[in-house]
């Protein structure tokens, strides 16, 4: 039965929840030196000291060293990749650096963990690319590669065989054509897959593994698919163009080249 | 009307104990801010840093949408009728915190759905104007979010009826019955809650708990809403037994059943009632009691405002009846040990008579204020004045004067009337604006304000 004010009940409630929100917000701290960990799922024991190490020489070629890779900026927000190198072998791969907030925190715990198996497995920057975190694998390969080239210069001469194999260089001899199947990536009317074939980084054929059938889908996936191959040995990337009246098909096969070319290593 | 009048159960009451029960609402409020602490802790705990502006933007939506899906549980909670609530709390209040907290909670969501899609757009470089691509390409693209939209459509929609001017403009069975969509948009926006907030993606346990939380008022709201209805009505087969006109314009329903004394009901509960009748199966209304409950026969009496309680006039002895309740927390138990005034104005009447019946107490210790336009619009006054004469207690009314003047109702006067009315109870019923006016006249005779008790509907 208290006389109460609406208004001053609403401006009160406002005032209160924005202050609320922003006290929070300005409470945490701008940089967190457990975020590397956190987003690597790594343990912490590395030193902040990794990323002079290559320029003090302190480390020696036998002992463990560890580099810390060049910020990569992506779509969703910074990466950045810290190796472990012993001799020239990875031991330990993690993110300093990863794209934070909304489904980017859960893309990157998701994302970046399979990243820094596969940076460890492979030895090099070529690794595939986690679906769904395109952007992300992106930046780390980015990241990755920048540190092993600077792993790469610390090391000098010794270095020379396994290095090599991170360099922006294919592993494969030149000469010898691959064959690398991409993702499937699905769409509206099914599934589309590519194959492609390349010597060195060219694509010589690209062809559709798998493509929409049944009903005006045959139609349209005999109509569209040709093209779709056509345009890409003619563009050598996934930059091709859409075929009229076959847009999913068209942005699956995308999709699915581009995957096929990030395995290539390209 | 003797049919109802002097029942022995009545008498019973009337000699029982005087004990005063405490409101649960201080605990309950407290539960509440505890798990609101608990959901920013979650929030707190799973964000190790906020690097640059962008995220600040995407973590005050994180907040944000944390606190509207917790609201929203206990928003749903408090309608759904739970005992503690509408019988210790008070159905009134629980009213005015579900009418409040759901205007809060739809803020939070919109604050939630901006602050959210402007640091989508933020991230992929879109600023601020590419708002609405970026909500759409969200929905499009991100799990559940489909649902959710439409679930957010829903809420906007409910909250937009339930501002106090459009809500006069429609009739109110179908203002309730789009209200009721609310279900529907809980449920729809529950599952984005999940699969895309990164608190719950990052800790099982807080799902785990998101599910208890949503379940468990679930399980609340079947219970209450819908099976202990439905258990009631099947056990105690209510049918109107007759319509009798008091004062024109004001009528009494008695009502019939089976072993009406076991539903628990007090003297100043009410039910919500729906008469099976042609054209008012769908509307359930809130009538108090007029009497207290006997164990073949309930009473409510009811002033011919709106369309439904007019049409109680002409309803056909032998109609069906389906109540839920009983509801209302204006009972003996909010009373401390002393004597007690109740104060009724117009058909404000019908709680005060019941308690005026039953309330424990001496000879003496009971005085009933009656307010009304004239002496002929004293509804069951006769009643009144035999419970008075048999209780031994005061029975004084006040009306306009003939000249159309209204009565002096202020400290001064009250204390004129009850000398010792600082050591009174107040019980109270009646239009908002004289229960305004009887609060701060009682006030200034130097009753305590929570020696008050008062009910009122208006939000």
């Amino acid at each position: 039965m208290k006389k109460s004010h609406p208004m001053r009940r609403v401006v009160l409630a406002t005032a209160a929840t924005v202050s609320g929100i922003v006290l929070l917000l300005s409470l945490k701290p701008a940089s967190d030196p457990a975020a590397a960990s956190a987003a690597g799922g790594a343990a912490p024991q590395q030193t902040a000291a990794g990323q002079e190490s290559p320029q003090g020489g302190s480390a020696s070629q036998t002992g463990s060293q560890s580099v810390t890779g060049n910020v990569a900026q992506t779509q969703y927000g910074p990466v950045q990749v810290r190796l472990t190198l012993t001799g020239d072998k990875i031991t330990k791969a993690e993110a300093v650096q990863a794209p934070k907030g909304g489904t980017s925190d859960q893309k990157t715990a998701l994302a970046i963990p399979k990243l820094n198996q596969e940076a460890v497995a492979a030895g090099s920057a070529d690794i595939d690319a986690v679906s769904g975190a395109t952007y992300t694998s992106g930046g780390y390969k980015q990241s990755l590669q920048s540190a092993l080239d600077k792993a790469k210069a610390a090391g000098g001469t010794s270095g020379s065989s396994g290095a090599a194999g991170a360099s922006s260089s294919p592993q494969a001899p030149a000469a010898q054509a691959r064959i690398v199947t991409g993702n499937v990536a699905q769409t509206q009317y099914g599934p589309v897959q590519v194959r492609l074939t390349l010597t060195g980084d060219k694509i010589t054929k690209a062809e559709a593994v798998q493509a929409p059938s049944g009903g005006t889908s045959t139609q349209k996936t005999a109509l569209a698919i040709p093209k779709l191959n056509q345009e890409a040995v003619a563009a050598g990337s996934a930059d091709i163009d859409t075929v009229s009246g076959a847009t999913y098909t068209s942005g699956g096969y995308k999709q699915s080249l581009q995957s096929a070319l990030d395995k290539a290593g390209g | 009307m003797s049919t109802i009048a002097g029942g022995r159960a009545a008498r019973r009451q009337t000699m029982r104990r005087i004990r005063p029960r405490r409101s649960p609402a201080v605990p309950l409020l407290l539960a509440v801010w505890a798990g609101a602490a608990g959901v920013i802790w979650l929030w707190w705990n799973n964000t190790p840093s906020i690097a640059d502006d962008n995220s600040k933007i995407l973590n005050a939506g994180r907040i944000t949408g944390l606190l509207a899906g917790y609201l929203m549980a206990l928003v749903v909670l408090q309608m759904a009728r739970v005992p503690a609530l509408e019988r210790r709390v008070g159905s009134d209040r629980v009213a005015r915190w579900h009418a409040m907290s759901g205007r809060y909670t739809i803020c939070l969501v919109l604050a939630h759905l901006f602050l959210t899609m402007w640091g989508y757009a933020l991230q992929s470089g879109k600023g601020l104007g590419g708002i609405v691509q970026q909500t759409i390409d969200s929905v499009n693209q991100l799990p559940d979010m489909g649902k959710a939209a439409i679930g957010t459509g829903l809420l906007v929609l409910i909250g937009f009826i339930s501002i106090g001017g459009v809500r006069r403009l429609i009739p109110y069975d179908t203002w309730y019955h789009v209200h009721l969509l609310t279900y529907a948009a809980v449920f729809l926006t529950f599952w984005h809650q999940l699969s895309t907030g990164n608190d719950f993606a990052v800790e099982p346990a807080a799902k785990t708990a998101w599910y208890g939380l949503y379940g468990s008022v679930t399980a609340l709201v079947v219970w209450y809403r819908i099976l202990a209805p439905i258990r009631l009505n099947l056990k105690h087969r209510m049918r109107v037994e007759a319509v009798i006109e008091e004062t024109p314009g004001i009528v009494s329903v008695l009502i019939s059943g089976q072993k009406l004394h076991r539903m628990g009901a007090e003297a100043g509960q009410f039910f919500r009632w729906r008469f099976l009748a042609p054209g008012m199966r769908l509307s359930s209304h809130p009538y108090s009691l007029s009497a207290a409950p006997r164990p073949t026969m309930l009473r409510i009496t009811v002033k011919a405002i709106g369309d439904h309680s007019a049409a109680l006039r002409d309803l056909e002895p032998g109609t069906r009846v389906w109540a839920e309740g009983p509801y209302g927390a204006l009972t003996a138990g909010k009373r401390s040990r002393g004597k007690v005034l109740l104060v009724a104005g117009g058909v404000g009447i019908t709680p005060m008579r019941a308690l005026f019946e039953t309330l424990p107490g001496a000879s003496g210790d009971l005085t009933l204020l009656y307010r009304a336009n004239s002496t002929q619009d004293l509804a069951l006054w006769d009643e009144l004045a035999a419970i008075s004469q048999e209780r031994g207690a005061r029975l004084m009314y006040a009306v306009n004067s003939p000249e159309g003047e209204r009565p002096d109702i202020s400290a001064e006067s009250l204390r004129r009337k009850l000398p010792d009315i600082d050591r009174h109870d107040v019980f109270m019923c009646g239009p908002p604006g004289f229960a305004q006016q009887v609060y701060e006249a009682l006030r200034g005779a130097g009753v305590p304000a929570r020696r008050i008790h008062h009910e009122s509907f208006e939000m």
